[in-house]
């Protein structure tokens, strides 16, 4: 009765409708399973420039959402950088029609805090600055140096300005690292190459190989940068091309990787082939937001891949095809204050607006509480987590360690076990098994010298025993007569 | 009884273990398959009672049939391959020998592993050394009886001993080459027919 009651009462709420989003929502859990999980963001509309007095859009490559959440988009077939709201209100167009100011093809932006714009002006091969109202102020060319090598060709196509004012210029193919220039655009050095691993491969072919042969092979290059960001500390955010693993990388100031430190960390989906060039993930771009969310845009699959600050995965979303909420070839991402994700969309000549569902608000908070290590607060939160997303592996290894700090170890064992977190599950044994210890010490210590007197006097009667009961059996040569001396 | 008293006379004299089976009173080809049963058992129970921390498996990972399959093959193709290696090199061992021997080789690992176990549930994994170190001393065990049983059953001397040992682990290697390359031929006809059974039927 009660449940027809209830049932009656589901039919008769008053119902709100969704559209479906065209992706599923999942997340990768402790195995590398990939499981369904609720979706993060979703589609909410598009500013495709043409009700813009601007005019539409034309292969854009860069989005750079500005601190008061304006948008910088390098209109790239256009040749030039709009301003506007996030509503679609043309604010500014930088790039002049002639002159020094005037761009070619630029394929990146970056503006500080102040307002002035840096453009990698890509076909002219120099950096333009512009000031806040779009006034052109001077260029940066092209950098000389002995230390760049006479193979160097300069492309700018991405960029960062850090507190100094020096720039951090990503220069397609480069295999050197981050151009890093002074404000008045002298050459400062590269920073923070990628590493070429050892390979047992190459190792075994160099082995074999005559002089001859060796000399014809390509040198072995590390993988260039794609893209690069800023977080609100300084850190710079790096994408890399062409590889399976630490895709993302996060440089300290003397461009070591803390992202991945000593790890072989794989961002993105996770496909069968471990090596193939065409199916490893390929971050375009990469936006960091003020609590140190990560979050990436893949080439490969056309989905944005969102990572707490220790690079766990939390949210997957967006795909490749037509439909609203899906990519034909997205180029680049930005996320203003206000958790809004925008998805420049080249193949589309569009910018898609992706909100924040309530689930992620909450993974959201609970994870920032949870990385800066305030266990115990985000323990409510990672419940109401578990009870939306049973299989968010997350939250069981967060209520483990609030638990383990409170030490309820027994409990926080059964966390970490729901957690497959075997590391976490062993210490908190450890735990357990002291006090376990301290509070049956008797109960132990008793069995202990049972155990010992069970070895010393019990087993040495029982064989005796044995041996006399089968003494008739075939094995008799081994035998000593019984009640002679057993040892 | 006899199969206790066996692996205790193993554990303890394993040269005098292996003078005495060649007795061929003594030895049952059933004593074989009873140790090869309590390996299994053995593995099963200790796999059954690995302290979470120290699994490397998910529980659904392990099957039951694959294990038993892990002890049985290497354990036939050992005795195959030893045999015959043997055989052309003047081994003295008869087949009978060789099988039930190299069954009680493994004598340490079913003595031991369930006790060695029992400790992942009282360890956590920065002591787990202990237990690894436990666990290897056995394995190694194994393989020294298994190299005894060589040296005893077929009368060989040191250097022969190593070669027949390479030998047959080279031979375990064809065979299982073989093995799997008639498998997948013989897969293949099955479904030639399986194929051509459809074809008449559905035209």
């Amino acid at each position: 009765m009660l449940t027809l009651a209830s049932a009656l009462l589901v039919l008769l709420a008053p119902c709100q409708a969704f559209a479906a989003a065209p992706y599923l929502g999942y997340t990768y859990n402790t195995l590398g399973d990939d499981v369904r999980s609720v979706n993060g963001y979703l589609y909410e509309d598009s500013l495709d420039g043409y009700n813009m007095p601007t005019g539409p859009f034309n292969a854009p490559e860069d989005l750079f959402v500005a601190p008061d959440d304006t948008l910088y988009v390098v209109d790239t077939g256009n040749s030039r950088i709009v301003h506007m709201t996030s509503d679609g209100e043309p604010i500014a167009v930088i790039g002049d029609t002639d002159g020094p100011g005037k761009l070619n093809e630029p394929k990146g932006v970056f503006v500080k805090t102040d307002g002035t714009v840096y453009v990698a002006d890509t076909k002219n091969q120099r950096i333009a600055v512009f000031r806040a109202d779009g006034k052109f102020v001077r260029e940066l060319t092209a950098p000389t140096s002995p230390l760049l090598g006479k193979d160097f060709s300069y492309s700018p196509s991405k960029l960062i300005v850090d507190k100094r004012d020096y720039l951090f210029v990503v220069s397609d193919g480069n295999t050197q690292g981050l151009v890093q220039l002074d404000p008045k655009g002298n050459f400062k050095g590269f920073f923070g190459a990628n590493q070429v691993g050892f390979s047992w491969k190459r190792f075994l072919i160099k082995l074999v190989a005559t002089k001859e042969q060796r000399a014809q092979m390509t040198t072995v290059k590390p993988l260039a940068f794609s893209n690069v960001a800023q977080d609100k500390e300084g850190f710079i955010y790096t994408t890399t091309f062409g590889t399976a693993y630490n895709q993302i990388e996060r440089l300290s100031p003397v461009g070591v990787d803390t992202l991945n430190p000593g790890a072989k960390n794989r961002y993105g989906d996770r496909f069968v082939s471990n090596d193939a060039p065409f199916s490893v993930p390929a971050f375009a771009d990469i936006t960091v937001n003020d609590d140190g969310l990560i979050t990436a845009l893949d080439l490969q699959t056309c989905k944005v891949f969102q990572y707490d600050k220790l690079g766990n995965l939390l949210f997957v979303f967006g795909g490749s095809g037509d439909q609203n909420g899906l990519f034909t070839t997205p180029s680049a991402i930005g996320e203003s204050s206000d958790g809004h994700i925008y998805v420049l969309d080249k193949g589309l000549n569009r910018i898609d607006r992706f909100r924040i569902t309530p689930f992620a608000e909450l993974v959201h908070q609970a994870s920032k509480l949870y990385v800066d290590g305030r266990y115990k607060e985000s323990e409510t939160m990672w419940q109401q987590v578990l009870y939306l997303d049973a299989n968010y592996d997350m939250a069981y290894k967060a209520i483990g360690k609030s638990l383990f700090r409170s030490e309820r170890y027994e409990e926080a064992m059964r966390y970490f076990k729901l957690g497959h977190d075997r590391y976490d599950y062993s210490v908190a044994f450890g735990e357990y098994r002291k006090i376990y210890f301290r509070n049956h010490f008797a109960v132990i210590v008793g069995l202990i010298v049972l155990a010992y007197l069970l070895v010393k006097f019990g087993l040495p009667w029982t064989f005796r025993y044995l041996r006399g009961a089968f003494q008739g059996s075939n094995w008799k040569r081994s035998v000593p007569a019984k009640g002679g001396k057993a040892r | 009884m006899t199969v206790m008293s066996m692996m205790r006379k193993v554990l303890a004299h394993p040269i005098d273990f292996y003078y005495d089976i060649q007795d061929p009173k003594r030895l049952k080809w059933y004593q074989g398959f009873a140790v090869i049963l309590l390996a299994y058992v053995a593995r099963m129970l200790s796999i059954l009672i690995t302290g979470y921390a120290f699994q490397t498996r998910e529980a659904y990972e392990i099957s039951y049939f694959h294990e038993f399959v892990w002890i049985v093959v290497p354990w036939l193709t050992w005795s195959v391959a030893n045999w015959g290696v043997s055989a052309i090199i003047d081994g003295e061992g008869k087949f009978k020998e060789v099988f039930v021997g190299s069954a009680f080789a493994l004598t340490p690992y079913v003595v031991f592993i369930v006790p060695i176990t029992v400790l992942t549930d009282i360890l956590t994994l920065s002591e787990g050394s202990l237990y690894h170190f436990l666990v290897s001393a056995v394995l190694w065990w194994v393989g020294f009886l298994v190299l005894v049983k060589v040296k005893v059953i077929h009368d060989f001397e040191l250097g022969k001993l190593v070669l027949v040992t390479v030998l047959s682990v080279i031979g375990i290697l064809i065979i299982w080459f073989i093995g799997i390359l008639l498998f997948g031929l013989m897969n293949q006809l099955v479904h030639f027919f399986i194929d051509l059974y459809q074809e008449l039927q559905l035209r």
